[in-house]
């Protein structure tokens, strides 16, 4: 009897049998290279049982949270339930409970689910809308302090779910949603030392949620937080980030617009690079489109900060 | 007597060697574009499989691995100049933490043992 099941698939395995060889020799398509524990191609998340401590060695504390493992070093002690590294899985039901404008082109989306939603601020989901179109977006809002599952939804002209949701979705209106994915949270954050938030466009939306936990969990070092747009009427939350930091000394808002003259305009990943001087003590949220983040990530690792202290989530648009 | 892997420290020293010997090839023009990727765990995952490879650690890698993962990059134009250079990147980073002449000279001819795999010949 199969004890293995990679997403509703049972899988055979043997006694002894790693998991990466059963799921091969069920000729499932699984990504690996070192089959030592060390490379981690063909990592995957355990959704249903423990793994031993074993496969998840070297991994950060954010991923064993998340039940991040390598299959490839795993043998299992008990019945697993797994699937593909990052993949969203699941579904939950979610009623539109409010849905508004954050500015000219960002749309605040209020979900309420049907069930217990358990998520850290900063995680994403998938969201489902009727002619399975899907799209995942990050959740802005913070179990603790909202009401909602809060998204920011970046209006795309031509946009499938963009445009239902601008143009179609109501108030009332029931849609589907994934488990949350992802490991850009604050857990594994030193408490001392400095955050340093920085995101443009929606990529506010989980860099909001993230500020307010650390805020939560009382971390003592500084908190910064910059905010990218191109235009000026691009930045949103702007009363509320300033609130922020008017009621908390740690917290600091930049906001960083590209076309303005004014000081401290200019170029997100320059300004950050150049503002954060102890890039090797800090730990970083980067979060907005793949191009800004990789261009962020490599200057701030060049510059000395930790691979493991940069947290990021890339925007992908959808074909 | 103890292995090459235990004398340079075992899974430790692998984990510095890394941090050490990724800035470096990411700094390094001749050869950053193979390994600039937005993924940078994963590149740093696979470099540290690699290096617990040179370093004569625990790993199950055979030349059709390396054949089959560096197939991409040879199509992209990586020959022997690059493989020297990463090579110069790897002895650089171990002089830096202290290993002896001789251990190096031990990682590079490891590191050296690959290159036909890697280059796809």
């Amino acid at each position: 009897m199969a004890i293995l099941t990679l997403g509703e698939t049972p899988i055979p395995i043997a006694e002894g049998q790693t998991v990466l060889a059963a799921l091969l020799a069920a000729g499932v398509d699984a990504p690996y290279s070192c089959r030592a524990g060390l490379c981690h191609t063909c990592l995957h998340q355990v959704i249903e049982g423990t793994v031993p401590e074993a496969s998840q060695a070297g991994l950060s504390d954010a991923q064993k949270a998340q039940g991040y493992f390598m299959p490839c070093v795993c043998v299992p002690k008990e019945p697993l339930k797994i699937v593909r590294a990052g993949d969203l899985h699941g579904e939950i039901e979610v009623r539109v409970a409010a849905i508004d404008r954050l500015s000219h082109n960002v749309i605040r989306l209020c979900l309420e689910p049907d069930r217990t939603f358990a998520y850290r601020p900063g995680q994403f989901i998938a969201l489902r809308a009727p002619g399975e179109v899907i799209r995942t977006y990050s959740i802005a809002s913070h179990p603790a302090l909202d009401a909602f599952i809060e998204l920011h939804v970046r209006v795309i002209p031509g946009g499938k779910m963009s445009g239902f949701i601008a143009e179609r979705l109501a108030r009332g209106d029931r849609l589907k949603i994934s488990n949350p994915a992802g490991t850009c949270f604050y857990e594994g954050a030193d408490p001392e030392r400095p955050i340093v938030l920085a995101g443009a466009g929606t990529g506010l939306a989980p860099l909001w949620g993230i500020a307010r936990d650390a805020i939560e969990q009382r971390h003592r070092g500084p908190i910064r937080l910059y905010h990218g747009a191109r235009e000026r009427s691009g930045l949103y939350l702007v009363d509320e980030l300033q609130a922020l930091a008017d009621r908390h000394e740690s917290f600091s808002y930049r906001p960083c617009v590209l076309s303005d003259s004014e000081p401290g305009a200019g170029d997100l990943a320059a300004t950050v690079a150049g503002a954060e001087t102890d890039p090797a003590n800090t730990d970083f949220f980067l979060c907005g489109d793949a191009d800004l983040v990789g261009r962020l990530k490599r200057e701030l690792y060049l510059k000395g900060a930790k691979l493991q202290r940069l947290r990021a989530d890339s925007f992908v648009p959808a074909a | 007597m103890p292995t090459l892997y235990e004398r340079l420290g075992g899974a430790p020293a692998v984990d510095t060697a890394v941090d050490i010997f990724y800035r470096k090839v990411l700094a390094d023009n001749r050869i950053n574009r193979f390994f600039d990727t937005v993924d940078m765990e994963a590149q740093a995952a696979k470099q540290k499989a690699f290096l617990t490879m040179v370093f004569g650690g625990p790993n199950s890698y055979t030349g059709k691995d390396m054949r089959e993962g560096h197939k991409h990059l040879v199509a992209k134009g990586l020959n022997d100049s690059h493989v020297d250079a990463v090579l110069e990147n790897l002895g650089a980073t171990l002089k830096e933490l202290g290993v002896s002449d001789a251990d190096i000279k031990e990682v590079a001819a490891l590191a050296n043992s690959v290159r036909d795999d890697v280059l796809n010949r």
